[in-house]
């Protein structure tokens, strides 16, 4: 039995070195840096000034509110629509062969395309120099591309919503089409024998089926697109900045001091992150203790 | 109560070689328990699917009260089906579950709290209402989808092999529980099985369907006693199948002549093929029967409890015999015999 175990601790002992080396080890380096702990420049005391003057120092506040909020704007919406156009793309084709082969094998080639690829491919289409704003200008709808709405490097964040939505909902129709075959329609046949119209067998039926799978998929795809650095940084403008890109400044600036600071501000995005997830256990945690 | 015609009704799949429903015609009257019986992929569901709706058929007709049902949506034809496997809905609770029907036509939450615990105190679950499917047993979740289904008055339930998915106790159990609820009722109901002792127990009449096509519809008697043909015979547990020839007021067959009282004498063609059940075969190690007595041999002796099953060979034909264990006559393997076929309890059929 001792043997037995032993034996299991030995061939768990180089995986977990690894995990905790890498992950947790730069994870501790990391908050130790958050508190100003820098060997390398001489500084060896521990503080929380990093995080204040991240939050509430007048030089940064102003940039991290704004930048809070547009990360909590760019996350909830992309994933909220891009679980939508799924949601909504899965029940259309669900039920047709040739429109689901096709929309599988489209979005299946969407999931490995890096998401640089599909940033550089909003601005094609969709900037003011873009596929759509040249289209628009030559069949007359708009006078000149220059007309064509600010889509991309907007303040709102429109286009790195639109490619996360492009790639995310790649994501969601996977999954959903999944759910979707496995449920069968045996539940909306039922539901619809009792009387349930259209839109009651997809609001009392449907959904509630689907929920579970989606919820957890938008905590995924959420808790991705908070913490994402490359998208925001192509699609999005300098005032105001999504937090990954904020922090990513902070590293590249040449005053190593700031580096306090751009750690400080990754770890709040993954403390932010982390509370999502937690939240998201215990909601199930409830759910399970209540059925 | 509601009265059901399937007019010529006929159903293909493009993955089937032939229609899975063919040319059924069927007068199910009010208030009537009917079984639609038949092997797995026979068509049964198929013809359920299309009185709901869920299924459109080829071309023929399915009326209830005088009305063609074809161009009425599923949910709004009064026809509620019970599925196989229960389906009750996992996120809600038995009152919700029960309560669907009526919260999908926008009844007072009040009078749906009213009915869905007069129904649960039909199917004799009164305290589970707050309860989640997945802490119901088998039988109680079958009965909460009959609960389900009733709610709503429907004019005609259906029935998916309602009593499949359940041990022999809780089949007993639930057979008893819709014959009671539906003749309370009198909601006209056809139930779907593969099991022809179900059929039997449960149904007014029966409606045995092969390879899509309705064999016969009668009452579970008449499929023991007087079959349409030698296929609903033999699913019904005949064994016994004797070539015969119509001859003047008898029959002639390779064992001999048989004298028939059967009422269908004169619709007879002149090759026919007589069937007569395991049970009503006498024998005697005397030759005590004045009429259809033939001499045999005893090939093999197999007791069964309360009844023994004799193999008897009469000239190159072989018979089977079931008579009660009970008072039996010693009749052992390699006896001769006589085989006495009562004319009354001979029934003949057309090749």
């Amino acid at each position: 039995m001792g043997g037995e175990r032993l034996k299991i601790i030995l061939s768990l002992t180089p995986p977990l070195l690894i995990i905790f080396t890498l992950f947790f080890g730069g994870i501790f380096y990391g908050f130790l840096q958050s508190l100003g702990y820098q060997p390398a420049i001489g500084k060896y005391e521990i503080n929380f000034s990093a995080y204040y003057n991240v939050m509430f120092s007048e030089r940064y506040a102003k940039l991290f509110w704004t930048g809070l909020g547009l990360n909590l704007w760019v996350s909830f919406a992309s994933t909220f629509l891009a679980a939508v156009f799924a949601l909504f793309g899965a029940l259309a084709i669900r039920k047709t062969f040739f429109a689901k082969t096709i929309c599988n094998f489209i979005y299946s080639l969407n999931l490995p395309m890096p998401h640089l690829v599909v940033a550089v491919g909003i601005i094609f289409v969709f900037s003011q120099s873009g596929l759509l704003a040249r289209l628009a200008s030559q069949i007359g709808l708009i006078g000149s591309p220059g007309d064509f709405p600010v889509l991309v490097k907007d303040k709102y964040g429109l286009g790195i919503i639109l490619a996360y939505i492009w790639k995310e909902a790649a994501f969601f129709f996977i999954i959903l089409m999944s759910v979707l075959q496995s449920l069968g329609e045996n539940f909306e046949e039922l539901a619809q024998s009792l009387g349930a119209n259209r839109w009651q067998r997809f609001r009392y039926v449907i959904l509630p089926l689907v929920m579970p799978n989606l919820f957890s998929a938008s905590i995924i795809v959420f808790a991705f697109s908070f913490g994402a650095y490359e998208v925001p940084a192509l699609l999005g403008v300098i005032y105001p900045q999504m937090l990954p890109v904020m922090a990513f400044e902070f590293f590249l600036n040449p005053d190593l001091n700031a580096r306090s600071e751009g750690m400080a501000l990754s770890i709040i995005i993954a403390i932010i992150v982390m509370i999502l997830v937690v939240f998201y256990f215990w909601l199930t945690q409830a759910k399970i203790r209540k059925d | 109560m509601s009265k059901l015609n399937i007019k010529n009704l006929i159903k293909s799949f493009p993955s089937m070689d032939r229609p899975a429903v063919n040319n059924v015609n069927l007068d199910i009257e009010s208030g009537e328990l009917v079984a639609f019986l038949g092997p797995s992929g026979c068509g049964k569901t198929t013809i359920l699917k299309m009185i709901t709706g869920l299924f459109q058929p080829d071309s023929g007709d399915i009326i209830l009260d005088e009305q063609s049902l074809l161009k009425i949506p599923t949910e709004k034809r009064g026809v509620v089906m019970v599925f196989q496997n229960y389906l009750l809905f996992p996120y809600m609770n038995v009152n919700e579950n029960v309560g669907f029907a009526l919260k999908m036509k926008g009844v007072d939450k009040n009078i749906i709290d009213q009915k869905v615990k007069e129904m649960l105190e039909l199917v004799k679950l009164p305290d589970i209402g707050l309860r989640k499917p997945k802490q119901l047993s088998g039988g109680q979740q079958q009965r909460v989808a009959l609960a389900r289904a009733l709610i709503s008055n429907p004019r005609i339930l259906l029935l998916d092999e309602p009593l499949s998915n359940l041990d022999a106790h809780l089949r007993d159990e639930m057979r008893d529980l819709i014959v009671t609820i539906q003749q309370k009722l009198k909601v006209t109901t056809i139930f779907v099985t593969h099991d022809q002792e179900e059929a039997v127990l449960l149904a007014d009449k029966i409606a045995l369907i092969f390879d899509g096509e309705l064999q016969n519809f009668t009452s579970p008697k008449n499929y023991y006693e007087k079959p349409k043909n030698i296929k609903a015979a033999k699913f019904f547990g005949g064994v016994n199948f004797i070539n015969a020839k119509k001859h003047n007021d008898k029959l002639s067959t390779n064992i001999g002549t048989v004298h028939y009282k059967g009422e269908n004498y004169t619709d007879l063609n002149e090759d026919n093929i007589i069937t007569i059940r395991p049970e009503n075969i006498k024998l005697s190690k005397n030759n005590d029967f004045n009429d259809n007595s033939f001499k045999g041999l005893i090939k093999s002796v197999i007791f069964s409890g309360t009844h023994t099953r004799y193999k008897i060979i009469v000239k190159d034909l072989e018979l089977e015999c079931s008579l009660q264990s009970v008072g039996l006559q010693d009749i052992k393997t390699d006896d001769t015999i006589y085989v006495h076929l009562p004319s009354d309890k001979i029934w003949a059929m057309n090749e």
